[in-house]
């Protein structure tokens, strides 16, 4: 579910190059090798007929909080209805853990306290918990070729200097994990047999922000890293950021890409890059045997994908 | 969480594990490193969270000689942050051999080697955002850096050692915000220790009694006291409590405010080097990191220890500003500013000499025949100092004729008649008022002469220039400004013996189970280098001596 998105994409492929199982690419669309069908990820009826025949689900759907929220209830309904539950593993958020900071393991409160896309990722969760056969992945910052905003859109802020070391502002931790990783933790996912359990999915000791942003602008040759002072972000959100977002009215209405046009940034983005969370992934670790990719050679990948024209 | 002692009740006895006096770069590290560390911590500051006149008053005291001494209230701040909030950010760590016992140098020897801070500079590079902990050309960069003098290598110094700049970094400002979020952090403004008490046989500190400006009293009781006030306040506190100790605490042997070093700068000569102008560089370069650096010519310790003088660096500089004969727009642009700069800054711009009309009419000729050239420095630093986060560090000036002065920056001598003590006046908490007597000695003149006549002979060897000057003026030049503003070293310097010490090895005060000092008041000597780096890493040593029990 979700398979052409840019998580969805790796699971297949990672599915598709295991020798057990064979993938069905479930999206709004069609494409890809593997094969694919269509559906209505918000309809329960849809995914009923989908589902038919299949032994696990993995639920990589994303979109606002309305659509979270309703593809939770479709999926879990449809399969509850099964006579044979199929395991699912749900891509949920550490989002869903809201304002939490310090050491958050997966028995913290989903607070989902932190906007509109917190609270549905911390409902959908709860939704995810009350089926049986559901084992839910919690991913930080999703990152590597293709990422749209933690590989793209930040390499292009960095490039442009408009991103850089934020001082106190960047002081928060970036969970980061390589999109590789996290498709590796469905596949193994898909067959533990912990369900009805999450799992946090991070790199052990993540960085700070300000510590990603350097060592991602040194892959990238973007340097050297820029102080970004109170009065620039200030700038960022209070000028650029409203005039990036006429420009992309502007691309919509004339039928451009806008994806071609200079990114904002948004204040949601320097919350984050403020908060001081750290999730534990002791857990996946033991419980699911899961390893990580070493963060120069992911950010490398990534960068790699970026300088060699990369957009996803 | 960050209080004030307005939160607390007149009469209120705070408790904690871990008491620390003072939240500037020693203190602010400290609690940073102690953050949820279990250990519950009370770090008192006697300021606010900005500057008050009040409160900066206390530092008020005198000075022996005002030729070779700032007031006692310049270049330190009573404020959270402490004088982080106004310092300049240059760093670079000890060399080896500042560590060492010199038979040449009178007093000399730490009770440790570098390896005992080598943990604790690269954290201490961070704290204060100067990046990597990369102190030459060949580690700080992954590509060749442009060389000072192109294909030069004088035999007597290197010129590969780097300084690296913090931004410079407001610990107040910077990371007040951790500080407010950590739980076993309370940090306590407009809290003065005025009394420091000990136990009847001397061996324990109980208590310590706070007050603030507007007579709100508490009390302080801790396992452990650190002092973290500065290298001039850390000993008047000392001093100044005598019910116990007759001399002082931690004083039995008359050590305690002597030893007082600051360091030994100065601009000399002019050096006229013979290469074309893109061979030689004198400014500043960025690492990846995005750290302004810049290189110096340092004198080899085998040099050192050979001549038998003390540690010595120097800088390619512009000429002397006040004197509008260097005819140059840029540097009359900044005696004409003279009045928007900063004391700290403006002293070794202006020396505080008074010009007459006539040199402010021929430095306002400068300008006026080079206005495009003062417009673009004007420029460059208004958007490259005054407007960035991460300033840039100092006045650069390329000279058009391949002329420089030499600025140098000395290691001074540990010296007993050197000294802070107290006064009969008292501050308006009823504390006594530091005089300072800071006195050099001839090894101190001798280190830098010394050193610039072997620059000299290798400029002269190496036929890569001239340098002209004045060796009977060097005396003169190395004091005109007074003590280096800003570094007060070795006022309760550290060793094994109490008989020529006041802390030993750890920090902690010879006779005193619990008291302990942070900062470069225990330095015994003072190497070439800027205090602040090492005075952090020695903190953040003593934290996790704090942490791990071992203090």
């Amino acid at each position: 579910m979700g398979a052409a998105g840019f998580i969805g994409r790796r699971v297949v492929a990672a599915l598709s190059a295991s020798d057990w199982a064979a993938a069905v690419a479930a999206s709004r669309r069609t494409g890809g090798a593997a094969d694919a069908v269509v559906v209505d990820a918000t309809d329960e009826a849809s995914l009923g007929a989908a589902f038919s025949g299949i032994d696990g689900i993995v639920n990589c759907v994303a979109g606002d909080g309305d659509t979270i929220r309703r593809n939770a209830d479709a999926v879990f309904g449809a399969a509850s209805r099964l006579n044979q539950p199929p395991r699912i593993v749900h891509l949920g958020s550490m989002a869903a853990y809201g304002s939490a900071v310090g050491r958050v393991d997966e028995t913290a409160p989903l607070l989902g306290d932190l906007d509109e896309y917190s609270k549905a990722k911390a409902a959908a969760d709860v939704r995810a918990l009350a089926y049986p056969a559901a084992v839910i992945l919690r991913p930080g910052i999703v990152y590597g070729p293709q990422s749209p905003w933690w590989s793209d859109r930040i390499a292009r802020l960095l490039m442009a200097h408009r991103l850089g070391d934020l001082g106190a502002r960047g002081d928060g931790y970036c969970n980061l994990v390589h999109v590789d990783d996290v498709a590796r933790s469905v596949l193994l996912a898909l067959r533990t047999p912990a369900a009805g359990q999450a799992f946090n999915v991070a790199m052990p000791s993540p960085p700070t922000w300000n510590e990603y942003f350097q060592r991602y602008a040194r892959a990238l040759r973007a340097v050297p890293l820029r102080r970004i002072s109170a009065r620039r972000l200030a700038v960022e959100l209070r000028i650029v950021a409203p005039a990036c977002k006429l420009l992309e009215i502007g691309a919509r209405l004339a039928g451009a890409r806008s994806a071609a046009l200079p990114p904002p940034i948004r204040p949601w983005l320097l919350k984050l890059c403020a908060h001081e969370i750290i999730l534990d992934v002791a857990k996946a670790q033991t419980v699911l045997g899961m390893q990580w990719m070493p963060l120069d050679a992911g950010l490398q990948s990534a960068a790699d994908w970026f300088r060699g024209g990369g957009r996803t | 969480m960050i209080l004030d002692v307005t939160d607390f009740s007149d009469g209120h006895v705070l408790q904690s594990d871990v008491c620390i006096v003072g939240a500037g770069a020693a203190g602010i590290a400290m609690a940073l490193e102690l953050i949820d560390s279990g250990i519950d911590v009370l770090l008192l500051e006697s300021g606010g969270l900005g500057a008050e006149p009040d409160a900066q008053a206390l530092y008020q005291g005198t000075v022996q000689n005002e030729q070779l001494h700032s007031p006692p209230d310049r270049y330190r701040q009573r404020r959270f942050g402490g004088t982080t909030t106004i310092w300049g950010g240059r760093c670079m760590p000890f060399d080896p051999i500042d560590f060492e016992a010199r038979d040449y140098v009178p007093h000399s020897g730490w009770p440790f080697g570098i390896e005992e801070l080598s943990p604790f500079y690269p954290k201490a590079n961070r704290l204060v955002e100067a990046g990597a902990f990369a102190y030459t050309a060949e580690e700080a960069f992954d590509r060749p850096s442009r060389p000072m003098i192109a294909g030069w290598s004088p035999a007597h110094y290197t010129s590969n050692t780097l300084e690296r700049f913090s931004c410079p970094t407001d610990f107040g400002t910077r990371y007040g915000h951790k500080l407010r979020a950590a739980s076993n952090i309370r940090v306590v403004l407009h809290a003065n220790v005025t009394g420091l008490h000990l136990n009847a046989a001397g061996t324990h500190l109980d208590s310590l009694s706070v007050r603030s400006l507007k007579g709100r009293s508490l009390s302080v009781r801790a396992s452990r006291y650190v002092l973290a006030a500065g290298g001039l306040e850390n000993a008047r506190l000392l001093l100044a409590n005598r019910d116990v100790h007759a001399q002082g605490i931690g004083n039995p042997h008359d050590v305690l405010g002597r030893y007082y070093m600051c360091h030994i700068a100065g601009t000399v000569g002019a050096l006229k080097i013979d290469r074309p102008l893109d061979d030689v560089w004198h400014g500043y370069d960025m690492t990846d990191d995005g750290i302004y650096v810049r290189r110096r010519l340092a004198l080899r310790p085998e040099v050192q220890r050979a001549s038998g003088i003390g540690n010595f660096i120097v800088r390619l500089h512009h000429p002397r500003i006040t004197d509008p004969a260097h005819r140059n727009a840029i540097l009359s642009l900044l005696f004409l500013a003279k009045l928007i700069i900063p004391y700290e800054y403006g002293k070794r711009l202006h020396g505080g000499e008074s010009a007459d009309l006539q040199t402010w009419f021929r430095h306002m000729g400068n300008v006026a025949s080079g206005p495009l050239d003062a417009a673009a420095f004007a420029w460059h630093m208004f958007t490259q100092r005054a407007l960035a986060a991460r300033k840039f560090p100092s006045i650069i000036i390329k000279s058009k004729a391949n002329l420089f002065s030499l600025d140098f920056h000395s290691e001074q001598q540990p010296n007993p008649q050197s000294r802070v003590s107290l006064t009969g006046d008292r501050d308006a908490l009823g504390m006594p008022r530091l005089k300072v007597d800071w006195r050099y000695t001839s090894g101190d003149v001798d280190t830098v002469s010394r050193a610039i006549a072997l620059l000299s002979g290798d400029i002269n060897e190496t036929k890569v220039g001239r340098l002209d000057y004045d060796a009977s003026q060097l005396e003169m030049e190395m004091t005109r400004y007074g003590a280096y503003g800003g570094h007060h070293l070795g006022t309760a310097r550290m060793g094994t013996d109490p008989r020529s010490s006041v802390v030993n090895a750890r920090c902690r005060v010879h006779g005193i189970d619990n008291l302990f000092l942070a900062g470069a008041a225990t330095f015994p000597t003072s190497s070439q280098a800027n205090p602040t780096l090492t005075l952090i890493a020695l903190a953040l040593r003593l934290a996790n001596d704090l942490k791990e029990g071992r203090a």
